[in-house]
C-alpha cells in the first residue's frame, strides 16, 4: 500500500496557512496591533500544521505541513513587495544594528575559535552523552535524543562564544561543562 | 481628599524581541557575521547541492531513461535478476543490495558489492542490463554528503557545517529585534544592502522551521560516526559496535563455505501480508552457507515506517522488527534521512524542499553580499572579496552543470567530479581579472548554456528521445526552461510603482 497522496491536502494546508499569514500581515502592518487578528492568524497556522497528522500520518502530516506553511507565508510576503527608488545616502543614516567593533588580539581570536570549534564540540558531546547515561527511558531514545542534543548545544556554544566579549568566562563554563558531564556519564555508565 | 491628577500615559508595549538590548544585538551580530563569513562558501555549496539532491530519484530515472521501466517485480523476477547480477558481478561478491520498484523510482536496481562494485537494472522478467548510468546523480549526492572527500572526513565536515548553520540560525534570530515588525516587509530596488537584508531576513524567518530541521538532521547524520565513536569509548569500553547493535539486527553467523545463490522466494512467502510494500532487500554473502537476507517493508503514512525481517539461508526468520513497535528513538532515527532529503510526501514536498533549499542557499550568498555592501557603504570596499564571492556563487552552478554534461557523456562519476573542479577553478582564476558584474554575467550564461547542453547530450547520447519513462521528459523540459531563463537577461524586472525609500537600512 502506498502513502496517502499529499497533493490535495497540501493545497488545503497552503490556503489555511496563507490566510493565517495574511491575517498576521494585516495586523502587524497596521498602526495598532489587533489582537484578534493575530490570534486568528496563529490559530489558522497552528491548525494547518497539526490537523494533517490525522490525514497524512502522525509525523508525516505535520512535517509536510511545516514545509508548506513556510512556503505559503513567503508567498504572502512576496506578493506584497514594494519597489523603492535608489537614493544616495550616507552610511551614518542607517538605523539597522551594526555588528559590534570590539578590540581583540590574535590569541583571543584563536581562543574564541577554539571555543566555538573543538572545545564547544567536546562540551556538547559531554552533555549529549550525559543525557544518554543519566536520563531514564528506553536506551535507543536516550541515545538518539542525546545525539540530537549535541549539534544543538554545539551550535549554541558557537553562537555564544563568537558573540561574548568575556572570553575567559566562556572558557571556564565550557571546560567545566565538559569535565562534569563526561565524569557524570562515565561514573553512572550506560544501562 | 483627592487631587485630580491625570494618570500617566501607559508606555507602548514592546514585543519580546524588541526588548533585547542593542549592545547584545550588536555582539550577536558580530558572531553571526564571523561565523557566516568563515563558512559561507561551504554552506552555500552544501545547500545548493542538497537542493538538487532532493530530486536524486528523478535524476536516476532521467539518467536511465533507456533502462527498463517497471512498476512491479514478482519474486521470480527478483530472484532471476539477483542470480543474473551475481553471475555478471564478477569475483568476490560480498553483498547485493536490491532496490525494488516504487512509484517514486520505477526501476529494479541491483548493486553488487564485489571486488569491483557494479550496478544493474532488470526488466519485469528479471533479465538484467548494465545500469552503471548514474554518474551525475552519484556526483551531486556525494558532493552533498561528503564533498567528494574521504568519506569519514567528508561526512564529519558536512556535519560541522550543519552545526555552523544551526548556530547561524540561533544568532540570526537573536540579532533580529524587529522580527515581528518587519515580518512582511520586502523592499526591492533602492539600496542593495536593504534589498539583500530584507530578502535575507524574510527567507530566514518564515522558513525557519525548515531551516532548523534541515540543519539539525544534517548535523546529526554527519556527526553520527564521531558521536557513536566517543560514546563507545566513554561507555562501551571502546566498542562502538555495541551502540549500533541497539538499532540494527545482528549480522548472520558467518559460514564461508560455498553454496548456491541464496533463494529469496521462500523468504517472500513468509513475509506478513499486512499492507506493507517491500522496498529493499539487503543480502549478505549470497553465495556462502552463511548467507542471509534482510527485507525492508514500508508501511504507509509513517515517516519511520519500515518493518524489517532478517532471514537465514533456509528462510527461517532470525530477527523481525515492526515499525509499529518502535520506541521514540527508533522512530526519530528511522525518519531522519527522509526528513532531511524530503522523500516522504511525493512530488509536491520535493518541489517545496527544492524551493526552500534554494532559499537557504540564498541565505548563505546574501549574508556575504550584505557584509560586502556594508563595507562599500562605509567607504571600505573589498573588491577582491567581491570578485571571489561572485566567482564562488556563479562558479558552483556552472560547475555542477558542467558535471552533468561530462557525467552524461562519459558515464563516469570521476569525470563529472573533474569537470566540476575545472570549472570551479576557472571561475576562481577569472576572479583575478574580471569584474564582479562580468563574473556574474558569464556565470549565469555558462550555467544556462551548460544546462541546455546537458539536455542535448541526454537526447543525443543517452536515448533521451526514446525514453519510456515520462520523468525523463519532465526533467528535460524543466532543465530547458531553467537554462533558457538563465540565458534571458533581466527577466522579471520592476513591475510595481516606485515608492520613496524609507530611511531605514
Amino acid at each position: 500500500m502506498e502513502d496517502t497522496p499529499a497533493l490535495l491536502p497540501s493545497l488545503l494546508i497552503a490556503v489555511a496557512a496563507g490566510a493565517g499569514a495574511w491575517l498576521l500581515r494585516r495586523s502587524w502592518q497596521g498602526k495598532t496591533q489587533q489582537t484578534g487578528l493575530v490570534a486568528a492568524g496563529w490559530l489558522l497556522i497552528a491548525a494547518a500544521t497539526i490537523l494533517p497528522a490525522w490525514l497524512l500520518g502522525p509525523a508525516r502530516g505535520p512535517f509536510i505541513a511545516l514545509a508548506i506553511v513556510s512556503t505559503a507565508a513567503l508567498a504572502i510576503v512576496a506578493a506584497n513587495y514594494s519597489v523603492r527608488q535608489a537614493k544616495a545616502r550616507a552610511a551614518r543614516e542607517s538605523l539597522a544594528p551594526e555588528p559590534s567593533d570590539r578590540a581583540t588580539t590574535k590569541w583571543r581570536e584563536t581562543l574564541r575559535w577554539l571555543l566555538a570549534g573543538p572545545i564547544g564540540m567536546i562540551a556538547a558531546m559531554g552533555v549529549g552523552i550525559a543525557y544518554a547515561a543519566l536520563v531514564p527511558g528506553e536506551q535507543q531514545t536516550r541515545l538518539v535524543v542525546g545525539g540530537m542534543i549535541v549539534p544543538v548545544i554545539w551550535g549554541g556554544c558557537m553562537a555564544w562564544t563568537l558573540a561574548d566579549n568575556r572570553i575567559l568566562r566562556a572558557t571556564a563554563v565550557l571546560t567545566g561543562v565538559a569535565i562534569v558531564s563526561f565524569t557524570a556519564a562515565i561514573v553512572k555508565g550506560f544501562a | 481628599m483627592t487631587t485630580a491628577t491625570k494618570p500617566p500615559k501607559p508606555a507602548k508595549k514592546k514585543d519580546l524581541m524588541s526588548r533585547i538590548p542593542a549592545g547584545f544585538v550588536r555582539a550577536v551580530l558580530r558572531g553571526h557575521s564571523s561565523l557566516g563569513l568563515a563558512f559561507a562558501a561551504l554552506i552555500y555549496l552544501i545547500c545548493l547541492s542538497g537542493s538538487i539532491a532532493v530530486f536524486a530519484h528523478e535524476f536516476q530515472r532521467w539518467e536511465s531513461a533507456a533502462g527498463p521501466h517497471i512498476t512491479e517485480a514478482s519474486p521470480d523476477a527478483v530472484q532471476t535478476a539477483f542470480a543474473g547480477a551475481i553471475a555478471a558481478g564478477g569475483a568476490g561478491v560480498e553483498h547485493v543490495y536490491i532496490t525494488l520498484p516504487s512509484a517514486d523510482f520505477p526501476r529494479l536496481l541491483l548493486h553488487v558489492d564485489a571486488d569491483t562494485d557494479r550496478e544493474f537494472l532488470a526488466d519485469a522478467a528479471g533479465k538484467i542490463a548494465p545500469g552503471q548510468d548514474f554518474a551525475w546523480t552519484e556526483f551531486i549526492t556525494r558532493l552533498h554528503i561528503n564533498l567528494h572527500l574521504p568519506v569519514t572526513w567528508g561526512i564529519f565536515l558536512v556535519g560541522l557545517i550543519g552545526v555552523a548553520l544551526l548556530s547561524s540560525l540561533i544568532s540570526g534570530i537573536l540579532a533580529h529585534p524587529r522580527i515581528f515588525r518587519d515580518a512582511f516587509h520586502l523592499r526591492l530596488g533602492g539600496s542593495k544592502r536593504l534589498q539583500e537584508a530584507d530578502l535575507h531576513n524574510r527567507l530566514g524567518v518564515w522558513a525557519l522551521p525548515f531551516h532548523i530541521f534541515i540543519s539539525l538532521t544534517g548535523a546529526f547524520l554527519g556527526l553520527t560516526t564521531i558521536i557513536v565513536g566517543v560514546l563507545g569509548m566513554a561507555m562501551f569500553n571502546g566498542d562502538a559496535n555495541k551502540v549500533y547493535a541497539l538499532f540494527f539486527p545482528p549480522p548472520p553467523v558467518d559460514d564461508p563455505r560455498p553454496a548456491p545463490v541464496l533463494d529469496l522466494r521462500p523468504m517472500y512467502a513468509k513475509l506478513p501480508q499486512d499492507g506493507g510494500r517491500i522496498t529493499y532487500i539487503f543480502t549478505e554473502h549470497p553465495t556462502e552457507r552463511g548467507g542471509a537476507a534482510l527485507f525492508n517493508v514500508k508501511q504507509p503514512d509513517r515517516m519511520a515506517g519500515t518493518d524489517s525481517y532478517a532471514f537465514r539461508r533456509d528462510a527461517s526468520i532470525y530477527n523481525a522488527q515492526k515499525a509499529a513497535d518502535n520506541n521514540l528513538g527508533e522512530d526519530l532515527l528511522g525518519g531522519m534521512g527522509q526528513l532531511h532529503f524530503g522523500w516522504f510526501g511525493g512530488g509536491i514536498v520535493k518541489i517545496i524542499y527544492f524551493a526552500l533549499g534554494l532559499a537557504l542557499t540564498y541565505l548563505a550568498a546574501s549574508g556575504v553580499n550584505i557584509w560586502l555592501a556594508r563595507r562599500r557603504d562605509k567607504g571600505r570596499p573589498a573588491p577582491r572579496w567581491e570578485r571571489a564571492w561572485a566567482a564562488t556563487v556563479w562558479g558552483q552552478p556552472a560547475g555542477m552543470a558542467a558535471a552533468a554534461v561530462a557525467g552524461l557523456a562519459a558515464i563516469s562519476t570521476p569525470v563529472a567530479i573533474g569537470a566540476w573542479l575545472v570549472v570551479s577553478l576557472l571561475f576562481l582564476l577569472a576572479a583575478i581579472r574580471l569584474s564582479t558584474e562580468s563574473l556574474s554575467r558569464i556565470g549565469r550564461l555558462a550555467t544556462g548554456a551548460l544546462t541546455l547542453l546537458a539536455v542535448a547530450v541526454h537526447l543525443g547520447l543517452r536515448d533521451g528521445l526514446a525514453a519510456a519513462d515520462p520523468m525523463a521528459w519532465i526533467v528535460n523540459l524543466v532543465l530547458v526552461a531553467g537554462g533558457v531563463l538563465l540565458l534571458i537577461p533581466r527577466l522579471g524586472a520592476q513591475k510595481r510603482p516606485v515608492e520613496p525609500a524609507a530611511a531605514t537600512a
